[in-house]
């Protein structure tokens, strides 16, 4: 033990001797994740432009590990509703008048069946959508704190999510509505007829050294896709392909297959970026609590919606 | 080319999502986005809570009578991104906000610059501006 710690010291003595001239000739550039100063609870993400330009390390094999980032907005935040299919808004910024009863004139509309035509005019959002409807008219699960349900946990307002691994599981700590999930990576098959869950049930693999794959079936048909109501059937089954570009960016691309509501498959972020946050970063808060809710609803949510006051 | 183009759809899509204030749970329709009124009095409660934040305001109007004013904001995580707390107003503080009344007249308003993307309005308490 002491000889041990007369090497150290040794070692400490010369390593502060030199480092001066490891600092002049060979320091690294610092990557954003070490430049990034959180505070220590409640960190808040720095913006995007803070990622611009900053060099990153080689990615880590197999491994997904870490506290990331929705990186595509100002702010970290993925702005409402799915990316690659948006429904919030009409072609040249037409804006989000609302009213519409289906994705008629939308960028990309979605392919529908009959049926799922059917069930996307039964969903009512509030949110802002060119099928946005007065809020007293609406039936979004989330205006009564329902549960958000996966994917729209991550089609809706992503921000940040931890990743954990063990030996056969990826743990999937989403800030959004406070959702975890476990994505089993034991060579288990998916269940054939399960009961449904709100988050479903997930097994993960690795198709290369930096791409994780997950299928999750098993779905809540009662949860909504995103926030534009778009519907889902007990066969949904959702892909998400996390590939880990390099150390500090992951790309996540969601496919929906759904053929009772969707006659063809689609994708509801494609390559979405996500950037690696500090290790002692804290996560806030975002969960969806019923007794606050329906305060909100009695004091602002229920008094905007109700009719122009007579004078 | 493919690549420019890819690039400029994305930027369509980020500014037409940028162009849209982020009412998470109750739309814009709501709310009359062209005009700004200030709600200028006294606070009597502050709710930190999901989904939005709110600040409950004691006006006086032009004939004397008080008149209870809302003005509710966002989630507490992005209040806090722009810099809120718990402790942002406390009753008796004496504010101006700038924000947009519901259109059905309701003494309820949105606060402008709550969406990190919208833009800032004035915040004023105890005669000071916040931040």
């Amino acid at each position: 033990m002491p000889k041990r710690l007369v090497v150290s010291v040794v070692a400490l003595i010369a390593g502060l001797m030199l480092s001066p001239l490891l600092g002049a000739q060979t320091a690294p550039p610092k990557s954003a994740v070490e430049e990034a100063k959180p505070d220590k609870w409640n960190t808040i993400p720095p913006i995007k432009s803070a990622y611009a330009g900053k060099k990153s390390g080689p990615a880590p094999r197999h491994d997904i590990s870490g506290i990331w980032d929705a990186a595509e907005a100002d702010g970290g935040r993925q702005p409402s509703g799915a990316i690659e299919h948006v429904a919030l808004t009409a072609p040249r910024g037409q804006g989000v008048e609302g009213g519409r009863p289906d994705e008629t004139g939308v960028m990309r509309p979605l392919h529908y069946t009959p049926a799922g035509l059917e069930a996307l005019k039964a969903n009512k959002p509030s949110g802002p959508s060119v099928r946005q409807v007065p809020a007293a008219l609406a039936n979004d699960p989330v205006d009564q704190c329902d549960p958000m349900g996966f994917p729209r946990t991550e089609l809706y307002e992503l921000r940040t999510l931890e990743l954990a691994q063990t030996a056969n599981q990826v743990i999937y700590l989403n800030q959004f509505y406070g959702a975890w999930r476990v994505i089993w990576m034991d060579g288990r098959e998916l269940p054939k007829d399960p009961e449904p869950r709100w988050n479903g049930y997930s097994v993960g693999k690795w198709v290369d050294d930096y791409t994780f794959v997950v299928q999750t079936v098993g779905l809540n048909p009662r949860s909504w896709l995103d926030h534009a109501g778009r519907p889902h059937s007990e066969d949904l089954r959702v892909e998400e392909r996390f590939h880990r570009v390099n150390h500090d960016n992951m790309e996540l691309t969601v496919t929906i297959y759904d053929p009772k509501m969707y006659t063809e498959p689609w994708q509801g972020l494609n390559k979405f970026p996500l950037h690696l946050q500090p290790p002692d970063f804290d996560i806030s808060e975002l969960i969806c609590s019923p007794i606050d809710m329906a305060e909100y609803n009695k004091q602002v949510g229920s008094v905007v919606a109700s009719p122009p006051e007579k004078k | 080319m493919i690549s420019k183009l890819r690039n400029i759809s994305f930027l369509v899509v980020g500014l037409l999502a940028i162009s849209v204030p982020l009412f998470a749970h109750h739309g814009n329709a709501a709310y009359d986005t062209s005009k700004t009124v200030t709600v200028k009095g006294t606070v009597t409660d502050y709710v930190w809570s999901n989904p939005h934040v709110f600040v409950k305001v004691d006006v006086k109007d032009d004939g004397g009578n008080t008149v209870h004013w809302i003005v509710e904001g966002q989630n507490p995580v992005s209040m806090l991104q722009i810099g809120w707390t718990k402790n942002t107003f406390k009753p008796g503080d004496e504010v101006e906000i700038d924000a947009m009344q519901a259109k059905n007249g309701a003494s309820v308003a949105f606060l402008g610059g709550a969406s990190p993307t919208a833009p800032r309005r004035r915040i004023m308490i105890n005669g000071k501006q916040f931040q």
